[in-house]
């Protein structure tokens, strides 16, 4: 063990050593093999599902193939514009989020303030209660309001689910910037928009790219509060695809192909992030949650 | 006119007062430390004057012009941070920029400010890097520039040399001093090591538990000190309490001294060890010197120098010789010589700086 070429100094704990080259091999062999069993695995098995055509019990692989089910599904013309929908929605939660949540994050990262604790419980408070609590609540409001079956109403509702995340991830971000970076910048003649502009954005970006991912896939992927306020008017992905389930015959073929396009945006989405942004940006941000 | 005038400053937390009334005036050009033991208010009283703290009473001009009231974007000020305070998302350059660009500076002379900044910091080359990048040194003097292409009325200094090791805070510190000779910025630097303060400053202004306790020369605050604080924090020092009548003072053991000022009946007086002088007792000093016998206690070699403990009568003594050959070792009977024209402290022992007095031996 490579531990052993360490001095017992007391300033390198065991758990503290390094990877080697010839820890390579078994590492890589490790990761790979969870994301296998974690990622792939209940992929391939959701793909035979949606294609299978019967799957009894003994047998390992289905015995006879389909399509059917999936070309039912991609041929309803509904279905690209309640995606379209679903889409436009996410982008204006995303960004609706992120405007509401940066200056109760930056109070909150940022100043000293009475009764601070239940301000923070009371911005988890729409992740602690069932969204469809929240959504029966909301929707009696809205419907007086006149929101109710409509897009801003569905945004409305969907930024009550997405800001605790956006507030928790900001906040972090925001907790990180010294105190003495915002001074300096006042010393060097910034005034309280170009310090927001060149300093406290710029260095909240982990946090705010983190946040929007979450808002966005958060909003794509909103069920029972869009459901309830939304539909049938209002038809997002989610709502669309929930309608093809069928409780009355076998659900795995359908509910494989339903969580397939669910999962695609949600994968594009994190993909293009990975590709656009700095690894360390990424893990910056997301190590916050 | 002082360039910086600071009148009557105070800052209060709630009921505590953590800045008594402070003034202070700063001509153009001059370099002034603010020295005091950590809490004293040294720090309170830059962020003040900078304004990213807000005083309680007081006011405070720059150039003849108020500031107090303004924002610290508005009071041509800057400031280089203890933590140094590098914009962590911005290359050097962009660093040093920045406060051109929030000035509204134009371009070209941008680029002549940054190209004398860079240079006078000796910063040229790594003007692409990252702060992350920088070696603690570096993202100093980088901090450095960044203030002075402002070109600003006054410059502060927030501790800067105090996060880094003791032979680079060396190297730091003189060239910070030639920097000051060249660019002639009035400058205000706080710190709690004396030698800094020492080395580099035109004027000391000595703080302790938020008050101002004496200003004035290194020179002066050390040779001749009048508070028993400044005495004890600049250096070391041993405070005696002595009976004076005029010019010549009776210590505890019967000895008589020099004073530099008169003074009548009991006073206190400070005397640094390397002012005092140390003779092996034999019969040829035993005459000149004017001591009564004084016993050896303990010895540590320092160096340049071995600081002696010496016993005279119920007093322990600090006293440190340069040079010679051989240490005297504890338990030798030595004489010991006091220089003429000491100096005389102004309070007599009841001051409120005492108990940070540090270094002081004191002889009640």
């Amino acid at each position: 063990m490579t531990s052993i070429a360490y001095p017992a100094t007391g300033l390198t704990s065991p758990r503290k050593r390094r990877f080697t080259r010839e820890d390579r091999l078994p590492v890589a062999i490790g990761l790979y093999v969870s994301l296998f069993l974690a990622i792939a695995l209940p992929l391939g098995l959701m793909f035979l599902w949606s294609i299978a055509d019967g799957w009894p019990p003994p047998h390992v692989l289905p015995q006879s193939y389909t399509t059917a089910r999936w070309a039912g599904v991609l041929g309803d013309d509904g279905l690209l514009r309640a995606a379209l929908n679903s889409i436009l929605i996410a982008i204006v939660v995303t960004f609706a989020t992120a405007v509401i949540a940066l200056p109760t994050a930056w109070a909150m990262a940022r100043f000293p303030f009475r009764l601070k604790r239940a301000v923070e419980i009371f911005i988890l408070a729409p992740i602690i209660i069932p969204g469809i609590v929240v959504a029966v609540g909301i929707g009696q409001v809205f419907l007086a309001l006149g929101l109710a079956y409509s897009v801003a109403g569905v945004i409305l509702v969907q930024i009550v689910g997405t800001l605790p995340l956006m507030i928790r991830l900001m906040t972090a971000a925001l907790e990180t910037i010294p105190d003495d970076l915002i001074h300096a910048a006042r010393s060097l003649g910034a005034n309280t928009l170009g310090i927001v502009r060149h300093i406290v954005l710029p260095l909240a970006v982990p946090g705010l790219l983190a946040g929007g991912l979450m808002s966005f896939v958060g909003s794509f992927e909103e069920f029972d509060k869009s459901f309830i306020v939304g539909a049938p008017v209002v038809e997002t992905l989610p709502i669309k695809l929930y309608m093809y389930l069928d409780p009355y015959s076998m659900q795995l073929p359908l509910a494989s192909i339903v969580s397939f396009l669910l999962l695609l945006p949600a994968l594009i989405v994190f993909v293009i992030a990975g590709r656009v942004l700095r690894d360390d940006l990424m893990a910056a941000g997301m190590g916050k949650i | 006119m002082s360039m910086l005038e600071i009148t009557d400053i105070t800052k209060d937390y709630g009921a505590s007062r953590a800045l008594h009334p402070v003034s202070l005036c700063v001509e153009q050009g001059e370099f002034v430390t603010i020295l005091g033991p950590s809490g004293c208010g040294k720090s309170s009283l830059l962020r003040i004057v900078m304004g990213i703290s807000e005083q309680s009473g007081g006011e405070i001009r720059l150039a003849g012009k108020r500031i107090d009231m303004l924002p610290p974007e508005r009071r041509d000020i800057a400031m280089v941070f203890q933590s140094y305070a590098l914009f962590p998302h911005m290359t050097v350059e962009q660093n040093l920029r920045f406060g051109l660009r929030m000035k509204n500076v134009p371009k070209a002379e941008q680029q002549t400010r940054i190209a004398h900044a860079l240079d006078i910091c000796t910063l040229s080359g790594l003007t692409s890097r990252m702060p992350r990048q920088l070696s603690g040194g570096q993202q100093q003097r980088v901090a450095l520039a960044r203030a002075i292409v402002m070109q600003p009325n006054l410059l502060l200094f927030d501790e800067p040399l105090s996060n880094l090791d003791a032979k680079l805070r060396d190297t730091l510190r003189h060239e910070l001093v030639a920097l000051h000779r060249r660019i002639g910025a009035t400058s205000v630097y706080v710190t709690h090591d004396q030698a800094e303060a020492m080395a580099m400053s035109d004027r000391i202004v000595v703080m302790n538990a938020g008050r101002v306790i004496e200003i004035g020369t290194p020179l002066e605050l050390y040779r001749s000190p009048k508070q028993a604080f400044t005495a004890g924090f600049l250096g070391q020092t041993n405070l005696l309490a002595v009976t004076a009548s005029g010019r010549r003072a009776q210590l505890p053991w019967g000895q008589t001294v020099d004073l530099a000022t008169e003074a009548i009946g009991p006073a206190r007086i400070s005397v640094r060890p390397e002012s005092i002088g140390i003779h092996p007792d034999d019969p040829r000093t035993r005459d000149t010197g004017l001591s009564a016998p004084a016993t050896v206690t303990g010895v540590s070699f320092m160096g340049a120098s071995a600081l002696y403990t010496v016993s005279i009568g119920d007093t322990l003594l600090k006293v440190s010789h340069a040079g010679g050959d051989a240490l005297i070792e504890p338990g030798r009977t030595v004489a010991l010589t006091f220089p003429s024209r000491l100096p005389v402290l102004e309070d007599r022992g009841e001051d409120r700086g005492r108990e940070d007095g540090g270094h002081a031996a004191e002889a009640a």
